[in-house]
């Protein structure tokens, strides 16, 4: 018998493994680098939006009409970020990275927002969503996530800002603690009312929201 | 990563381990081609067609053996109408006026082993071999056969390459292609001097086998896989012709075909039990430390990604149908894949499954080439289509039946 067969045979399959574990992880790599230069591009785009406002001592109100906001933007990068976490896992040390880089944008996002509707007058809707991904912590946020994503499709101008409960980020735990936000996950803050805790379904969450009225609507198959 | 997907990456790792070992051996002795030399004896052969049931093919199968490149005198063939209820005993009479046809009837004992040694008993050619009446010989076939027997006296049984006769329908498309895969597999096993089975369609024996290590047994209906493994226990060589074509009626129905691949991989179980020291046995070569211990390995592999298959399917699908009704999100229709290369699986698992893919196709083409066939293109969709979902529904019906020793007939 010819044991250098089966020796052979052995290492081009394992060759064949470690082509594959190289091409999947090279592929990853390029999906963090494509996430890493949206969020840049975010990163300018706010930064812009903050220097306009300091240059001009207000914000120009008919200029952000022409070039309204970054919530496509966000969006597109939350889902990104959304695949990439469930393909390399919650605890991946560069999808952290790119997690804690995401929510600074939203909170920064969330901020501007909020002084454009104070200077300009505009009403916008917004909920800030504290969810958890750690193992038996919060069961539900998962279903409390797909339904804040249903509504955001249905309604454009909805802004949702989602955040990991406990990213280790100083500036989400000052919002939380601003906010004071218990550790009763999901919860929902909407139109910077007060807290709102436990899982809430499609029809619970819209009553919470008595704005949307207000709001643009389109079909979800749409987007 | 979950013990689940860790079980798929084995199963992988074994089904690639088994192709590339294959390819290996491919490229070493690779399979030559058809000669016009002709053999220098033309040992006396008989050919038994032991036939339950078969009227409607016996005719064409005797027409296929009379029509073989073979001296008349030389070339036998013995009818054996198995205790058949229709009429196959009238259309094997018409070949009775022929002196090299001969016909003999026998009680019906319910399986195929006790046809073949009726007609063993019956014959005297040198070299005696077993055509099923649902198939068909290459007029050049047995000088294939007997140029393999003289070209290497050692050799004491050798196996033809089995082709689908005129695959028609879907399942008969996806057997095209898996018979094809069978001829690059068959041919491979003889270079590792590994075969499993002898099946029925033209394989042919020196008589001397039968003198050394007895006739056919029961051997859980499967008498060519057990006469197989005791030819190897007793040191006897079979070789593969892959230039002796056979074509052969496969099962056109799903029943059908789940019925006689139950009984053959039953039979591998049942043999593989009652021949377990042949495993990682060096005295057996190859045989004990690849062609067996793959064979069942590719069993439960076979089971087991099913299963892991049908568990992820199904746990999504609730998953998502609960979300559904709790949530309170309406049904919506299901929007366009997204073709973003972003989004695209590239995860290991794809990629090994893509290569796994790709090699099953290139021994299926290396096969196609060895075989002189052709394989239409819908018939590899078949083959891609099915077969995955269909084969594990008869190994896992096999385990069954060996687990619980239920007693089975000769079904088709």
């Amino acid at each position: 018998m010819q044991w250098q067969r089966y020796i052979l045979a052995f290492a081009i399959t394992a060759a064949i493994f470690a082509t594959a574990f190289y091409i999947a992880d090279f592929i990853d790599n390029r999906r963090i680098a494509d996430i890493r230069e949206i969020q840049e591009a975010i990163s300018i785009d706010l930064l812009s939006s903050e220097t306009q406002f300091e240059l001009l001592g207000s914000l120009d109100c008919e200029l952000l009409g022409e070039h309204p906001v970054l919530s496509e933007e966000l969006n597109s990068l939350a889902e990104r970020l959304s695949y990439t976490e469930n393909n390399l896992g919650n605890d991946n040390e560069q999808v952290l990275l790119l997690k804690k880089q995401y929510s600074l944008l939203q909170i920064k996002d969330y901020l501007l927002m909020q002084e454009i509707s104070r200077k300009c007058g505009t009403k916008s809707v917004s909920i800030l969503y504290f969810y958890s991904n750690e193992e038996g912590s919060c069961e539900n946020c998962g279903r409390m996530g797909e339904v804040l994503t249903y509504l955001r499709q249905t309604y454009p101008d909805l802004r949702v800002y989602s955040f990991d409960y406990n990213l280790d980020l100083g500036a989400l735990q000052t919002l939380v603690a601003l906010r004071k936000i218990q550790p009763e996950l999901p919860a929902l803050i909407i139109s910077n009312r007060s807290p709102v805790y436990g899982f809430k379904d499609l029809e619970e969450t819209e009553a919470l929201i008595p704005e949307l009225k207000t709001l643009a609507t389109t079909t979800p198959q749409e987007e | 990563m979950d013990i689940g997907a860790l079980g798929v990456y084995m199963c992988l790792f074994l089904g690639l381990f088994f192709e590339v070992f294959l390819l290996i051996s491919f490229l070493e002795n690779k399979p030559g081609k058809k000669t016009a030399f002709k053999p220098k004896n033309y040992p006396a052969t008989t050919i038994l067609v032991p036939c339950w049931n078969k009227a409607k093919t016996l005719g064409a199968t005797i027409e296929s053996l009379l029509a073989l490149e073979y001296p008349k005198e030389k070339l036998s063939i013995l009818i054996i109408d198995d205790g058949s209820i229709d009429d196959t005993y009238e259309a094997a009479q018409k070949f009775a006026h022929n002196p090299q046809v001969r016909i003999l009837q026998k009680k019906n004992e319910g399986s195929k082993y006790s046809a073949l040694n009726f007609g063993i008993a019956n014959s005297e050619g040198e070299l005696v071999g077993c055509l099923d009446a649902d198939s068909f010989v290459a007029p050049d076939a047995l000088l294939e056969v007997v140029k393999r027997f003289e070209n290497e006296p050692d050799i004491m049984a050798v196996t033809p390459a089995m082709r689908v006769h005129h695959p028609k329908n879907l399942l008969e498309l996806m057997q095209a292609v898996e018979y094809v895969f069978g001829i690059f597999c068959r041919k491979m096993f003889d270079n590792l001097s590994s075969l499993t089975v002898i099946p029925g369609p033209f394989s042919i024996y020196k008589r001397e086998v039968f003198t050394k290590i007895g006739k056919f047994r029961k051997a859980h209906h499967t008498e060519d896989m057990e006469m197989a493994f005791r030819m190897h226990a007793n040191g006897l060589r079979i070789a593969n012709a892959h230039t002796a074509i056979v074509s052969t009626k496969v099962p056109t129905s799903l029943g059908a075909l789940v019925r006689q691949r139950v009984r053959w991989s039953r039979g591998f179980l049942e043999n593989a039990r009652d021949y377990s020291y042949m495993f990682f046995n060096p005295r057996y070569g190859n045989l004990g430390f690849m062609a067996l211990p793959l064979g069942l390995a590719a069993f439960l592999a076979g089971i087991y990604s099913a299963i892991f298959l049908v568990y992820s399917f199904l746990s999504a699908f609730i998953t998502n149908v609960l979300d559904m009704v709790v949530t309170g999100i309406p049904p919506q229709m299901p929007g366009l894949p997204r073709f973003e290369w972003f989004y695209m699986d590239t995860s290991m698992m794809t990629f090994l499954v893509f290569t796994v893919l790709a090699l099953t196709l290139v021994t299926i083409f290396i096969g196609k080439r060895i075989a002189q066939t052709k394989i239409p293109i819908h018939s590899l969709v078949s083959y891609f289509a099915l077969f995955g979902f269909i084969a594990p529904v008869w190994l896992a019906r096999a385990i069954w039946d060996t687990v619980l020793a239920k007693e089975t007939g000769w079904l088709t």
